[in-house]
């Protein structure tokens, strides 16, 4: 069995000390500084269950009465028709890719996620920077640029990343819905084969995420597992970290 | 921030497709505006400058940057000589400092032109007093663009030759 609280025991502030506050240079004109919401990334891959596991979290929080509002990748009302557009013409390079996504990003920071943090909500971020560092590290854009160019996302209080191998991942995309253009990585040119494409890719992917483990206190989670088991893990940490801060809320006092 | 990023995506497509070719080709490209607006203006509304330093460090930096300097009420008068009517960015009205746009525009741009004061020295630009007529700038244009361009096109005579031997 997989944790990552080992050693993290401790918690309360998962992501160092930098959890709630930018991580770099930050918004200038948009003040976070001790803003009562929590903000829960979960990462990992494309098929991983993520989604699946968000929507879970989602109700069971919200019946021991926290205000949840979920925030996903490329889902700002802005962006998301460009980027769709962007993806099915060829036009798009690999550094407009990144900042599309970070402008994807930027418009749900400031529209979604600090609006609501500001009101106390936990936010559930399907997804969150890390894809982004990930997909355009496979992708040989600048590690420095790219940390420096998100240092304007907030550091999550918890990371949770869904960690799974190829082959098991393999298993579920073609179970599911199957492989896709850009899951594949076919914009890289490994050549015409998608199941090849797809395999090199995401190896290439989980590698990446892997390496950003310490830097960003990933809480690994073993999703090779059954949903429930997945479930129960996330269920643990998030209570144990929020009923660490105040006891949940009461709905209805009696 | 949104705002700023957008905008860096497009400068990233335009250089990509529209200045960095033509440069490999050896030709003279002139952009109208470049980074350094995107530094002014972004500023303006409050992102951070080193941060949008670091995130357009992916844009060439020019061999020569002019920069067309007019007081903040002659800028007003121009535009209202021609009665244009003020786009809302344009004017700052995102910003909600003044109902009015004319005096919208007057805060912002004003604003606006104090950060291109620090970009002169940081960049390196041209400055250009462009209160004067066209002639007269055009004039002055052309003697600070000349230099440049014959150090290029000498340069690319250089290789030619190289390509030759």
């Amino acid at each position: 069995m997989t944790t990552g609280t080992e050693g993290e025991a401790l918690n309360g502030a998962n992501g160092g000390s930098l959890a709630g506050r930018y991580y770099g240079r930050g918004i200038p004109y948009l003040p976070i500084a001790g803003y009562p919401g929590k903000l829960i990334a979960i990462e990992g891959t494309d098929g991983v269950g993520r989604t699946t596991q968000i929507q879970l979290l989602r109700e069971w929080l919200e019946v021991k009465g926290y205000g949840v509002v979920e925030t996903g990748w490329t889902r700002s009302p802005l962006m998301q028709p460009t980027i769709e557009l962007a993806k099915s013409s060829n036009t798009l390079n690999k550094l407009t890719f990144v900042l599309l996504y970070a402008t994807d990003f930027a418009d749900r920071l400031e529209k979604e996620i600090i609006p609501a943090l500001k009101a106390g909500f936990v936010v559930l971020s399907d997804r969150y920077i890390f894809t982004a560092l990930a997909r355009a590290g496979v992708r040989g854009i600048d590690r420095s640029w790219l940390r420096s160019l998100y240092g304007f996302a907030i550091a999550p209080h918890l990371v949770f990343y869904l960690n799974v191998d190829v082959k098991t991942l393999i298993g579920r995309v073609l179970a599911s819905r199957g492989m896709d253009f850009w899951e594949s990585g076919m914009d890289l040119k490994h050549g015409d084969d998608i199941y090849d494409s797809f395999r090199t890719y995401q190896n290439r992917l989980l590698r990446e995420y892997a390496s950003m483990g310490d830097e960003f206190h990933f809480r690994t989670v073993d999703a090779r597992r059954n949903v429930d088991r997945i479930q129960d893990e996330l269920r643990r940490q998030v209570a144990e970290f929020l009923e660490g801060i105040e006891p949940a809320p009461q709905r209805s006092e009696p | 921030m949104t705002f700023s990023l957008l905008h860096a995506t497009d400068f990233a497509d335009r250089l990509l497709y529209k200045i960095i070719p033509p440069l490999k080709a050896g030709m003279i490209v002139l952009a109208d505006r470049y980074a350094f607006t995107a530094f002014a203006r972004d500023a303006t509304r409050g992102v951070e400058r080193q941060w949008l330093r670091e995130l357009y460090s992916f844009a060439v930096r020019p061999d020569l940057s002019l920069y067309f300097k007019v007081p903040i009420e002659v800028s007003v008068d121009r535009l209202m000589a021609r009665r244009v009517k003020l786009k809302f960015y344009e004017a700052g009205m995102d910003l909600g400092w003044s109902t009015n746009p004319v005096e919208s525009f007057r805060l912002f741009q004003g604003k606006v032109l104090d950060e291109y004061d620090r970009l002169v020295d940081e960049f390196g630009l041209q400055v250009i007093d462009a209160s004067g007529s066209i002639t007269e700038q055009q004039r002055l244009v052309r003697t600070v663009v000349a230099p440049v361009v014959n150090a290029r096109a000498t340069e690319a005579d250089m290789v030619a030759v190289g390509d030759e031997a």
